[in-house]
Parts: C-alpha cells; sequence; structure tokens
C-alpha cells in the first residue's frame, strides 16, 4: 500500500474481506463462550475426516511407517488455546489455562471423528499484554483402524513414535496433568536468609520450599486421578523471590508441574528383546524421543506476579 | 567388519583411478548418512538449487485496539517465499532434477533497511538412478520437500512419495487492552477471549491457506507439518503465523508395497 492509497476509500474487495473477517471474528468469540468449536475449524475438520481435504500430520515420515504398521490414521492438525489473565494468581492460572485448553483441544478431535490427539506440544506466544499468558496446545488428531470414533479422544503428549511404544507395553498415554502451588513467607523476626551467619540451614526457606512441593504433587495427583493411574512428569518448574516492603522481607515461592498422564496395566509383560542396532539419523534422533514437547518453560527466571 | 570394499573405491585408495571425472561433479549440502540413505531410495544427486529474494515487505496500518489480518503483510511473506522457492525449481528443471530434498527456506533481515528481508531456497536435486519419471510431481516438474534424506527415504518406505512443500502465513494483528478493561480484572483469573479468538482466527487461516496449497497439488496428505510464530521486523503485537510441510501422496508402483519392510521398534538405552 502506497503512501497515497491512505486517502482512497477501500475498494469493494476489501470492504468484503472486511465483512468476512468481521463475521469470522464474532463467531469464533461465540463459540467460545458456548464452548463449541468455531465454524471455520469445524468445516476444516469435518472436510479432512471424510477425505475431502487432505490429512494433515505433524508426524515425521519414520512416523508414518509406525502409523502404517500400527494402523494408525492422521486426519488434521487440531489446536486450543486460552488466554488467561491472572489478576488472582499467576501460579495458579497455569493449571486453570491448561485445563481449559485441554477441553477445547478435545473438542476439536471430537469434531475430526479421531480416536487420539498425538504429538501434543505446549506453547505459548510471548506478547507483551501484561500480567497474562497464553496457553495454546498444538497436535495432530488421528484414527485407529476398525475403531469407532471416540466421544473422548485421548490426548498425548508424546510423539507418535513413543505413543506406540507405549501402546505395545499396554500403557495408554492420556492427557496432562497440571500440579501448581504458591507460597508467600513473611519473615517476621528477619531471620529467614540467616545470611550473615556463615555455615547454617535457612530453615524457614526449606519449609517454605517443603510445604509448596508437597502441596504442588498434591494437586498433581489430584488433577491426575481421573485420567489415569500414573504420570510421567516432564516439566518442573519453580522459583524463589525475595521481595522487601518496609524493610520487612518476604520470600514467594512457586512450584509448577506439568506431567503426562498414563493409563498403565502393572506387571504387564513388554514383548520385545534388546538387540543393538545402529541408527542412521544424523544429530538428534527421534528414536530417543528427545524432542522437546513444549516451549512454555523454558527460562526458569521468569518475572511475574502470583 | 567382513565386508568387501567395492573395486572401484580400492582402487582409488591405491591411487590407481584419478580423482578427474569426465563426467562432472554433483554439489550437494548431504551429510554422509543423508548421501547413503538418498541413495539407497533410489536416488542421485545432481547439484545444489538455489532460488533468493529480496523484498520490500509494504507498511500496513492496523487499528490500535483491534484484531485483524494485515493482509498487505501476509501477502508480502507469500509472494517473497513463492518467488525464492519458483527460482530454485527453475534451476532444478533447468538441471533435470527429478526432484528437490532437503529445502531449506530462511528469512534474512537486511541491516540498513528494515523492511527488506532476504528470502533464501536451498536444496539438493537429486535424479531416480533408473530415470522413472513417477516421482515428479503433478504439473511433470521437479517434487519438492523439506524432509531431510533420512526422512525423505524413511517416507519412500513408509509407501508415500513427496509432491510439493506447502505453506501458509497470516501475519496478524493482536489487538491492544485498554486501561480500563484490564482494571476490572484486578483480583480474578479470567480468560482474555479477545487474545484467544486473535489466536485461533490467525492459526486457522495459516492452516487452511496450507491445506489449499495441498489440495491445489493434488495430494493426500501433509506429513512433518510445523505451525509456529514469528515477528519478522514488525511491531510488538504483530506476528506471523506460518505453517509449513511437505504434501505428500502414496506411491502406486514406484516401490510395491510388499518390499516395504516392517519397522522395529527400538526402545533406546541412550539418554
Amino acid at each position: 500500500m502506497g503512501f497515497f492509497d491512505l486517502f482512497k476509500g477501500p475498494s469493494a474487495e476489501t470492504l468484503a474481506a472486511q465483512q468476512e473477517g468481521e463475521a469470522r471474528r464474532a463467531d469464533i468469540l461465540l463459540a467460545l463462550h458456548n464452548g463449541t468449536v468455531p465454524t471455520r475449524v469445524q468445516r476444516r475438520l469435518e472436510g479432512a475426516r471424510s477425505g475431502k481435504l487432505p490429512w494433515i500430520a505433524t508426524l515425521t515420515p519414520a512416523e508414518l511407517i509406525a502409523v502404517r504398521s500400527h494402523g494408525i490414521k492422521p486426519i488434521a492438525s487440531v489446536s486450543a488455546t486460552c488466554w488467561l489473565h491472572h489478576g488472582w494468581s499467576w501460579t495458579e492460572g497455569h493449571q486453570q489455562g491448561w485445563e481449559m485448553a485441554l477441553r477445547r483441544l478435545r473438542d476439536e478431535a471430537v469434531a475430526a471423528g479421531a480416536n487420539a490427539v498425538l504429538d501434543v506440544k505446549m506453547r505459548t506466544i510471548r506478547l507483551p499484554v501484561e500480567e497474562s499468558m497464553d496457553f495454546t496446545l498444538i497436535g495432530t488428531a488421528v484414527s485407529v483402524a476398525d475403531m469407532p470414533p471416540s466421544p473422548e479422544p485421548i490426548v498425548a503428549t508424546v510423539p507418535t513414535l513413543e505413543f506406540v511404544k507405549l501402546l505395545e507395553a499396554d500403557v495408554v498415554p492420556t492427557g496432562l496433568a497440571v500440579g501448581a502451588a504458591y507460597e508467600w513467607l513473611v519473615d517476621w523476626q528477619g531471620n529467614a536468609a540467616r545470611a550473615w551467619m556463615g555455615n547454617i540451614e535457612a530453615k524457614k526457606l526449606s519449609q517454605l520450599w517443603n510445604r509448596v512441593r508437597h502441596r504442588s504433587y498434591f494437586e498433581l495427583k489430584k488433577n491426575a486421578r481421573s485420567r489415569g493411574n500414573g504420570v510421567l512428569a516432564h516439566i518442573d518448574f519453580s522459583q524463589m523471590f525475595e521481595v522487601e516492603q518496609n524493610e520487612r522481607k518476604r520470600y514467594l515461592a512457586r512450584h509448577i508441574i506439568v506431567a503426562t498422564t498414563v493409563d498403565a496395566r502393572p506387571g504387564a509383560p513388554f514383548p520385545h528383546e534388546i538387540k543393538m542396532a545402529v541408527d542412521m539419523h544424523a544429530g538428534a534422533t527421534p528414536l530417543t524421543g528427545t524432542n522437546r514437547h513444549h516451549q512454555s518453560y523454558e527460562l526458569n527466571d521468569e518475572e511475574g506476579a502470583i | 567388519m567382513t565386508s568387501e570394499i567395492p573395486l572401484h573405491a580400492k582402487q582409488r585408495l591405491k591411487g590407481l583411478r584419478s580423482g578427474v571425472h569426465s563426467s562432472g561433479v554433483f554439489t550437494s549440502d548431504f551429510s554422509v548418512n543423508e548421501f547413503l540413505l538418498v541413495r539407497k531410495a533410489g536416488f542421485e544427486p545432481i547439484g545444489l538449487c538455489v532460488g533468493s529474494c529480496v523484498y520490500h515487505v509494504g507498511i500496513q496500518y492496523a487499528s490500535w485496539n483491534k484484531n485483524q489480518e494485515l493482509d498487505v503483510l501476509s501477502k508480502a511473506m507469500y509472494h517473497s517465499r513463492e518467488l525464492a522457492l519458483s527460482r530454485m525449481r527453475a534451476e532444478a528443471t533447468a538441471m533435470g532434477a527429478d526432484g528437490i530434498v532437503g529445502v531449506k527456506l530462511s528469512i534474512k533481515r537486511l541491516e540498513w533497511d528494515e523492511h527488506l528481508l532476504e528470502f533464501i531456497a536451498i536444496g539438493t536435486g537429486v535424479v531416480h538412478g533408473e530415470g522413472h519419471k513417477g516421482f515428479r510431481a503433478h504439473d511433470g516438474g521437479p517434487f519438492t520437500s523439506d524432509l531431510s534424506g533420512q526422512d525423505f527415504w524413511s517416507l519412500l518406505h513408509a509407501g508415500y512419495r513427496p509432491v510439493e512443500m506447502v505453506m501458509g502465513s497470516c501475519v496478524y494483528h493482536v489487538a491492544h487492552r485498554g486501561v480500563l478493561a484490564s482494571l476490572g480484572n484486578i483480583g480474578r483469573n479470567v480468560e482474555l477471549e479477545n487474545f484467544t479468538s486473535a489466536m485461533y482466527e490467525a492459526r486457522e487461516i495459516a492452516i487452511d491457506r496450507m491445506q489449499a496449497e495441498a489440495g491445489a497439488a493434488k495430494a493426500e496428505g501433509v506429513v512433518g507439518v510445523d505451525i509456529h510464530e514469528g515477528s519478522h521486523v514488525w511491531k510488538p503485537h504483530v506476528i506471523e503465523f506460518f505453517a509449513i510441510g511437505t504434501a505428500v501422496l502414496p506411491l502406486e508402483q514406484e516401490i510395491a508395497p510388499e518390499k516395504i519392510a516392517d519397522p522395529i521398534m527400538v526402545l533406546s538405552v541412550n539418554d
């Protein structure tokens, strides 16, 4: 657009595009309110489900081989976002935010006629919007051969190869669980940190950590119970701050754990023997499954209110 | 190791054979594993193909408090990538390649002008060893794919062939929040639906466009999709959602399905 275009009225084409955009935004807002899938997303998912539109998969080609051997068929890319303002608690907002995103992701998977969402990645876009955070989940909805669409598709935060490995071992990854807790400690006596005494345990701070960590693990368990009988915790995020106010020190400890929940049958035999193999992959290999599945907790020193 | 070194290689090791090749030299940016696997898949590299494009990205103003796609910028990001890719493809066509594997698409900012972006597409042109033309794209030109040599081999052994690198872009302005709106939420955790819906709209547009490209390439699906966000030269509230992947079609007779080996599951004991 040139400078002089600014003084011209918008063309008919632009106006039509603007109107379409307005309608689309109104529809998305309505869907968020009603807890449904936006019309346009619904249309895309149904198109992919019926085969009218090409399927979309975040899987690697090596994973497509596993797909072939295990009857897993990619359908569409599904995603969900919850942008949360944490006017009350930053820490607890993580539980709330991921929970909401998870529910929406599952709704999209249902619309796609899926049995599972694989390769679910946790993402956060860092826009400079005060006291808020974006909780986004992106994954690939798949159907499993000879199975009707599930009313409650499972959400697996592991890549497809790991998913297949788990299935073979009679373990089903079922979703995400979050445990979050924080606590403020006011240092009334002014001796919590004991900086002047040489080698000595800062007992109050130890106890603070202990309480906060136990509480977040308790929350994690509570959160996971409805989804499975175990968790594989993959994100462990903790911070402690010292704040000085009116010549009194206060300490904030917060702890967030994010885990993949699994449904495992205890004592199920694993059908494979161990063999030596040469991996032809250059650099990072999908075999070890070390792909980072989130970028939401990259920094361990992020600022924020509680 | 008891494996025999082939005669051809032995002669070269002994210095019996000269290094000068009458048939010319191929260029590639393959790693050793990549090179071996591309050849194992039945292809020979013939040369690096490059396409570049320096693009002046226009200016577009958005209302401060409004969510909207910045279509001028979306088009710029699209057009410039398209130019770089089509130039790379033209080079491949000129050298008679059946396809390009390992395409890397990168964007660089030029230092002296914030509106100038440089787009570079680079990949290795390959031909089928037995002159099979069935691997070409729907328009008879070379296929393009951002898959590495290893992934290329894996894809063929999964029963698919690459057709075209497809992408979708949406540059989006996310509204700012008014001061009054922020005040209302003190002491509560609430969803900012306006922001949530911005993410939904922008992502949906990008995925939609990529899917439309795959449809136009007559593909069955898109593999290795990456959906990410980036801000290149813009103001803090402007982001680009970008979806990219390789559109694929099932192999018909290129590799018979019965020849495809079953995968062996591996539990790595390495960390």
